[in-house]
């Protein structure tokens, strides 16, 4: 008997493959056939002698392709192994850290990559010169809006006065720009006095025009997003001419993003001479050494500036508040969080006992050490999440976004808390994995004979947690069962420590 | 895993194959004389255990000669601390493949 053709034995040998590749993982199977089809290819070389198919050769083909099912079954009991290690993994303290690292990381790539945060990131660029206050009109509801005439600005200027030493003042108005030839433009432009940015200490940037060379043309400082939009962040900016209004004035520079702290989102500002100004608009004082040692909180009454008008009264706001930075409002409301927290959940960790078994010293130690992990990733990935969430939209500060990191830092910051001390009353205190398969124990209706409620199981075998239906005057926590060497053989192979 | 840890005969017969210059499959077999069904599986769990590792081999080489592309194994840094414990245990290992270098001896 002949055996059957070089064209018939590969297709055998083939299909052999073919069959025992269906027991590989999907995701193996390409190149499991691949180094198989390349090995049979060498084995078949080496079996046939002078090119002739014989039938000791082809039985050792098959036993060679016969291996193939082993080896592929075995791939797939690895991959199996390995879905176990995923499942151990899954609900160990290691997954709850990275998740939580995940996050942080995330927020703080999204972070770095928006304009508005970066700006944020910087307290130098919107800190302004100590000792500076806003008057206004003491009957304003609210402190953004322009109170002071020019009129009252300019008396005040003239005066000595015992309090100031020195006075800066603005108004806003919606002005047609023209940039370039008849290329127009809407801007919300700060008119404001020659010294508004020297006296708040305010930076600017591509300010390569001196005060001589601008000669009697007013001077513009061009928001950083006008800058981008309108000039297309032209470096050369500094000396160009625009119209603003009914009058030429010069680019000296150009304010950073989120630079602008007081009252107004400005596109611009005008600075011009006191006489050139008009209208309502806003007064900043610098105090002097009188005038510090009668702040005695963020908004001081003042009695009359000017003695012409002994009945108006004024009032001075504290820049304390619009220079805060998001650092400050961050720690302010982490503070509210903390506080409120007693409120959504009780701050008890659960670690009541059943037994007189204590975990060791270590086990506790890790306990806390966990713990303390969470916080600490937690707080960092709220801060640049809420940072995220406020400047989303924008590129500069504004009282908006304020609130925006404001709300969504304390709701974040007391959920993610509320959530941190539940993760932690769930996990078993030696091996630290979150306890699962919950158990219904007991009848409602026999609470005052037994016990009733939730029963939960550690999958390492180390611990039961039981959660009382209905807390009782003789059970009213949380309490642990822990399980001792005799239970270790229901959990063989469960695949926690 | 750990460098003491202990191999069986036939992992330690593949390990001592590979660092003698038999770097596949199909070669390993004929060296050892071990079948397929027991060479390419024990294979599967070195290389999981980081023992050894696998790497194809370049197209172009293969088409030159004229034959598919082979995956060669070659011992990591553990494989080889692992192999040179199992000898201690098996000291008729290197009898039964001696090693590249006592090969040139």
């Amino acid at each position: 008997m002949t055996p059957p053709g070089p064209w018939m034995c590969s297709r055998i040998e083939g299909a052999i493959l073919s069959c025992a590749s269906c027991l590989t993982p999907g995701a193996q199977r390409a190149e499991w056939l691949r180094e198989w089809r390349a090995e049979l290819w060498h084995a078949r070389e080496s079996t046939r002698i002078d090119r002739k198919i014989t039938w000791e050769g082809e039985k050792a083909m098959l036993r060679f392709c016969s291996g193939a099912i082993q080896d592929a079954w075995t791939l797939r009991l690895l991959s199996l192994e390995r879905k176990d290690a995923r499942a151990a993994f899954h609900g160990s303290a290691a997954e709850c850290l990275l998740i939580l690292f995940l996050l942080f990381a995330a927020s703080y790539i999204l972070a770095r990559m928006l304009p508005g945060v970066r700006a944020e990131s910087h307290p130098s660029v919107y800190r302004v010169n100590p000792n500076l206050i806003m008057i206004q009109d003491a009957f304003a509801s609210d402190d953004s809006l322009a109170t002071i005439s020019i009129d009252k600005y300019r008396a005040w200027k003239a005066r000595p006065q015992r309090y100031f030493d020195g006075f800066a003042f603005y108004r806003i108005a919606k002005e047609t720009v023209v940039r370039r030839g008849t290329t127009k433009a809407r801007w919300k432009v700060a008119h404001g006095s020659l010294n508004l940015f020297w006296m708040l200490g305010l930076p600017t940037t591509l300010s390569a025009v001196s005060g001589d060379a601008i000669g009697k043309t007013p001077g513009v400082i061009l928001s950083d997003a006008v800058w981008r939009r309108d000039f297309g962040a032209d470096p050369h900016i500094a000396g160009r001419v625009v119209r603003v209004g009914h009058d030429e004035a010069r680019v000296i520079g150009v304010a950073p993003a989120g630079v602008w702290r007081l009252p107004g989102t400005m596109d611009a500002w005008l600075l011009e001479p006191d006489d050139a100004n008009r209208g309502v608009g806003y007064v900043i004082a610098h105090l002097t050494s009188s005038g510090r040692s009668e702040m005695h909180a963020s908004r001081v009454e003042i009695l009359s500036l000017n003695t012409d008008e002994p009945n108006e009264e004024l009032c001075g706001v504290s820049f304390a508040d619009r220079t805060r930075g998001p650092w400050g409002l961050y720690q302010f409301t982490l503070f509210l969080a903390f506080l409120a927290l007693p409120a959504v959940t009780s701050v008890s960790l659960g670690e009541s006992h059943f037994c007189s078994f204590r975990p060791s010293w270590a086990n506790r130690l890790f306990h806390w050490l966990f713990l303390g992990a969470k916080i600490a990733l937690l707080l960092p990935a709220v801060y640049f999440a809420s940072l995220d969430l406020a400047y989303w939209h924008t590129t500069s500060y504004s009282i908006g976004s304020q609130y925006i990191q404001l709300i969504s830092s304390f709701a974040m910051a007391l959920f993610g808390l509320r959530w941190i001390l539940l993760d932690q009353r769930n996990r078993c205190p030696v091996c630290l994995r979150r306890v699962t398969h919950p158990a219904q124990v007991g009848l409602a209706g026999r609470t005052f004979l037994a016990w009733n409620g939730t029963e939960l199981m550690c999958a390492g075998g180390h611990t039961l947690l039981h959660v009382p239906a209905l807390p009782t005057s003789w059970f009213s926590t949380q309490r642990w069962l822990y399980l001792d060497t005799s239970w270790k053989f229901l959990f063989v192979g469960s695949g926690a420590g | 895993m750990a460098p003491e840890t202990k191999l069986s005969h036939t992992a330690a017969l593949i390990l001592q194959a590979l660092q003698a210059g038999f770097v596949y499959g199909f070669s390993i077999m004929e060296m050892t004389g071990l079948p397929s069904g027991t060479v390419y599986p024990a294979m599967r769990r070195l290389e999981r255990d980081g023992m050894i590792r696998s790497n194809w081999e370049k197209q172009s080489i293969a088409d030159a000669e004229q034959r598919p592309p082979r995956k060669y194994y070659k011992l990591t840094a553990t494989g080889n601390t692992t192999l040179e414990a199992a000898r201690k245990r098996y000291p008729l290992l290197e009898r039964l493949i001696p090693s590249e270098e006592v090969k040139q001896t």
